[in-house]
């Protein structure tokens, strides 16, 4: 049926370029090239997790570089303490997921605009506590003490950017994805309809919550030195929003054009404009939001399909008679 | 720590400027919340604005700072206007989601803005009063004192206005129930933009006042801006009493706990004061409950 | 066997008593019409029904069991689905997402799939749009898909909001023809304005006028009720 056939090659597409994406230190890439998967990674992963929850229930959160920077602290404390690799990233990923169930919990269970303004304010509450906290290093910095080799986080950062890709794309396909979007839709007619909204709604915080915390823990270890007022700036939080919102809200795909985009336009505005990243960044958002509110990839592709076939095809529906 | 009253007062001075500046701050967004259900995370650009346009005044050419309050609110006013026909406008008749993201959207395209053409540097200037006032030895500067009596006189306007002018009364009219304002003959649209143009040429004239005993950043308007939520999610949203009075309290309580402890804890005890609000009282003090 | 009953419920608004001391039952079999002019009480009954809103005095029952005090998602999982006035479909989701997004009650019997959704659309003639983003439905589409919704998650007590407003009469029509065949398996529950159209399928009618009961009967009692007339077009025509 339609939707099983198009998942099996979005599937393996994804697995495909993922696998590329890894091998490229194998085949001579450049250090720069690297680099640039690397980032395109980073972001990918990012906005995937913030596609997960703000895409699909339509609660925006801005907490989301907060959590990523717990992710990164908690990982990088566990390390410096001695601890194995596998479980420090654990302790990162299960940091970012408490803390969502903290915000969650005061905040998910109010329709409305609540639960964005607890994620705005834990986004600044992390910064002013980090700051303060002598075990992290306050404002001078956390640095990891055993630096790893630079290709296992790239890798790590890979592997989760195809992974919250493919999750995404198996939520969407699935019955509770549906009900996600039915939330995002009327959550008054989705309460009438026996969706269990509160409880939805903090199970898909705290999943994205701790793939923020992953992509965070993954990009301490890259760059190996943590400072607050970079790790915690509004910035990465922007980032994880604008990603999937450009490139295409509540779709798998559309995060991925997003990050092109995004380290795309980074290196072009390294180039030519190097103060110029908010204003593009603004702006772009602007006019989505204008003219393109689903994003990129979803409004090029409807304007692709009506062009060439007119108004869905009844075809379409017959497939679901069975 | 001896208390005497002396301190007390102070304290509550100092209180008092801050707590102005947030109730022009917080006035403005409940205002537009209020009237057009639209929360305005670009607030906080049209208080950078006021502040640069002060410090372009009184720094760059050197007149008087207060010449820059009528400046700011008339550019902050227009833009407002602008913006709102432009952009806010044709997010409104959106899910609620896109006015949100157009606002905040416009605030990173604001910031992004300020850094470009002025800079990350710490603006300030000499002109405008300087020196302290002195009364029962509670020393309050001159600028400070400018300050205060702005807000007062200005939030006094407002208040006058809400109260009792024909368009005060539309816009209570819109906060309460659209459709039978719409059917009164009310023009919604332009009673709309005047809203939005009169809140943020407040918020204009709040970052004029910020120049002037402050420091003056690209970000200095989303840092007020970050305040000013506090005080309209504890006050409630729509609600201009509501606004006043949080203004009062987050500025009377900063300034104890400051001094207390550090500015820092200030700021963490007030955000954690935020998540109690949502916790018992989602609604705020005095806001309405289907608001949250 | 009784799928409903309040006793005695009671909600005030203010000062404004919204709802006073209302009694009803329906059966599992039965389509009880709710009727009375505006501000009569009849929505705030329904939400006091459906979870909505909390009565300040009596009780609620449902197949016996107390569900006074539970959340209004709970209500619909052991049973209770409801539409609303003013359509509430989810626009960017297709007409069969829309049917297919409902958790069914926790006892359900029949599987909630799409092969099923699909027989259900067939029911009111949506099948060949199930493919389509509610978005693009006429409103007597949406109005058909705001019952079609509900029933996939099998509900043992359908309220229905008012489901004819702003329907031809032919239309109208068609969707009772259709309510009428549900009650085999559900209580159903219907307010709505259209009285003449209405209240001829009904087993039950129940007429409230400043939130009392008025009167309550079989149909043609409740048409020549002589309160019921004088609460509908005043004191003359009585």
């Amino acid at each position: 049926m339609a939707v099983a056939r198009l998942n099996s090659y979005a599937l393996a597409a994804t697995i495909i370029v993922g696998a590329l994406a890894a091998a490229l230190p194998l085949i001579g890439a450049s250090r720069y090239q690297l680099v640039l998967v690397y980032y395109f990674a980073y972001y990918l992963a990012l906005g995937q997790a913030w596609n997960l929850m703000s895409g699909m229930t339509g609660y925006v959160s801005f907490a989301h570089g907060a959590l990523a920077g717990i992710g990164a602290y908690a990982t990088v404390m566990a390390m410096n303490a001695g601890l194995p690799l596998w479980l420090s990233i654990v302790i990162g990923a299960a940091a970012a997921g408490l803390s969502s169930l903290v915000i969650g919990a005061t905040s998910l269970r109010l329709r409305g605009i609540a639960f964005t303004f607890a994620t705005l304010f834990f986004q600044a509450l992390t910064l002013l506590i980090v700051r303060k906290l002598p075990e992290t290093g306050g404002a001078a910095g956390l640095p990891l003490q055993e630096i790893l080799p630079i290709w296992l986080p790239q890798l790590f950062m890979i592997v989760l950017a195809a992974l919250s890709t493919i999750l995404m794309m198996a939520v969407r396909a699935s019955r509770t994805g549906t009900r996600l979007l039915a939330i995002k839709g009327d959550e008054a007619a989705a309460l009438s309809l026996g969706i269990a909204s509160a409880r939805l709604k903090l199970l898909f915080f705290c999943i994205s919550a701790v793939l923020a915390g992953l992509a965070g823990a993954f990009h301490g270890l890259f760059t190996a030195s943590l400072y607050p007022d970079v790790v915690f700036s509004f910035d990465t939080s922007i980032t994880a929003l604008a990603v999937p919102l450009i490139g295409g809200v509540a779709t798998a795909f559309g995060p991925a054009a997003g990050a092109l985009l995004f380290v795309g336009v980074g290196e072009l505005l390294q180039i030519i404009a190097p103060g110029l990243h908010h204003v593009v960044i603004g702006a772009l958002l602007v006019a989505v939001v204008l003219f393109m509110p689903s994003g990129l990839v979803p409004s090029t592709v409807g304007r692709l399909r009506d062009g060439r076939k007119g108004e869905r095809s009844p075809a379409a529906s017959r497939e679901f008679a069975r | 720590m001896s208390v005497s009253p002396t301190l007390v007062l102070q304290l509550i001075v100092n209180g008092l400027v801050v707590g102005g500046l947030l109730g022009l701050v917080a006035l403005g967004l409940a205002l537009i919340f209020g009237v057009i259900r639209v929360v305005n995370f670009a607030h906080g650009e049209f208080i950078t604005l006021g502040a640069y346009l002060t410090w372009m005044i009184a720094g760059g050419l050197g007149l008087s700072p207060f010449i820059g309050i009528p400046a700011a609110f008339l550019s902050g006013a227009l833009i407002g206007w602008i913006v709102q026909v432009l952009f806010i406008g044709r997010a409104m008749e959106r899910p609620p989601l896109d006015s949100l993201m157009m606002t905040y959207s416009l605030s990173i395209l604001g910031l992004g803005l300020f850094s470009f053409f002025f800079g990350g540097d710490f603006r300030s200037y000499s002109a405008g009063p300087n020196g302290d006032f002195n009364l029962a030895g509670v020393t309050i500067g001159l600028r400070s004192l400018s300050v205060l009596v702005v807000c007062i006189a200005l939030g006094a306007l407002v208040i006058m206005l809400l109260r009792s002018a024909r368009l005060g009364l539309a816009f209570r009219a819109l906060a309460q129930n659209r459709d039978a304002a719409a059917s009164c003959g009310i023009n919604i649209r332009a009673t709309e933009r005047l809203a939005f143009s009169l809140a943020v040429g407040l918020a204009a004239v709040a970052g004029a006042l910020i120049s002037l005993i402050g420091t003056t950043t690209p970000s200095v308007g989303d840092d007020w801006l970050l305040e000013g939520f506090v005080v309209v999610v504890i006050g409630g949203m729509g609600s201009i009493p509501g606004a006043l009075a949080g203004a009062l309290l987050i500025g009377l309580l900063q300034s104890i706990l400051g001094y207390a402890l550090d500015d820092s804890w200030a700021k963490i005890i007030t955000y954690l004061l935020l998540y109690l609000t949502l916790l018992t009282r989602p609604q705020g003090l005095l806001g309405r409950a289907a608001e949250m | 066997m009784t799928a409903l009953r309040t006793e005695g419920l009671q909600k005030s608004f203010g000062g404004l008593r919204a709802v006073q001391g209302v009694d009803l039952t329906v059966e599992t079999g039965q389509l009880l019409g709710l009727f009375g002019p505006n501000g009569a009480g009849k929505t705030t009954l329904f939400n006091l029904i459906a979870g909505e809103m909390r009565p300040d005095r009596g009780g609620i029952f449902l197949d016996g069991e107390d569900i006074t005090r539970l959340p209004g998602w709970r209500r619909v999982r052991l049973g209770i689905g409801r539409t609303f006035q003013v359509t509430r479909p989810f626009r960017d989701l297709t007409v069969m997402e829309n049917v297919l997004a409902g958790v069914p009650r926790s006892d359900a019997t029949r599987p909630h799939d799409e092969a099923s959704a699909y027989s259900l659309l067939e029911r009111v003639g949506l099948a060949e749009r199930a493919g389509d983003p509610a978005s693009q439905l006429t409103l007597g589409m949406l109005k058909r898909l705001e019952v079609v919704r509900v029933l996939a998650i099998e509900p043992k007590l359908l309220l229905l909001d008012e489901p004819l407003a702003g329907l031809s009469v032919r239309e109208s029509a068609e969707l009772l023809e259709f309510v009428v065949t549900l009650k085999a398996a559900t209580a159903i529950i219907i307010v709505d304005h259209n009285v003449r159209q209405c209240l001829p399928v009904c087993d039950t009618a129940m007429v409230m006028d400043g939130g009392e009961v008025i009167a309550h009967g079989l149909p043609e009692e409740v048409r020549t009720n002589p309160r019921v007339v004088r609460a509908y077009l005043g004191e003359e025509a009585a």
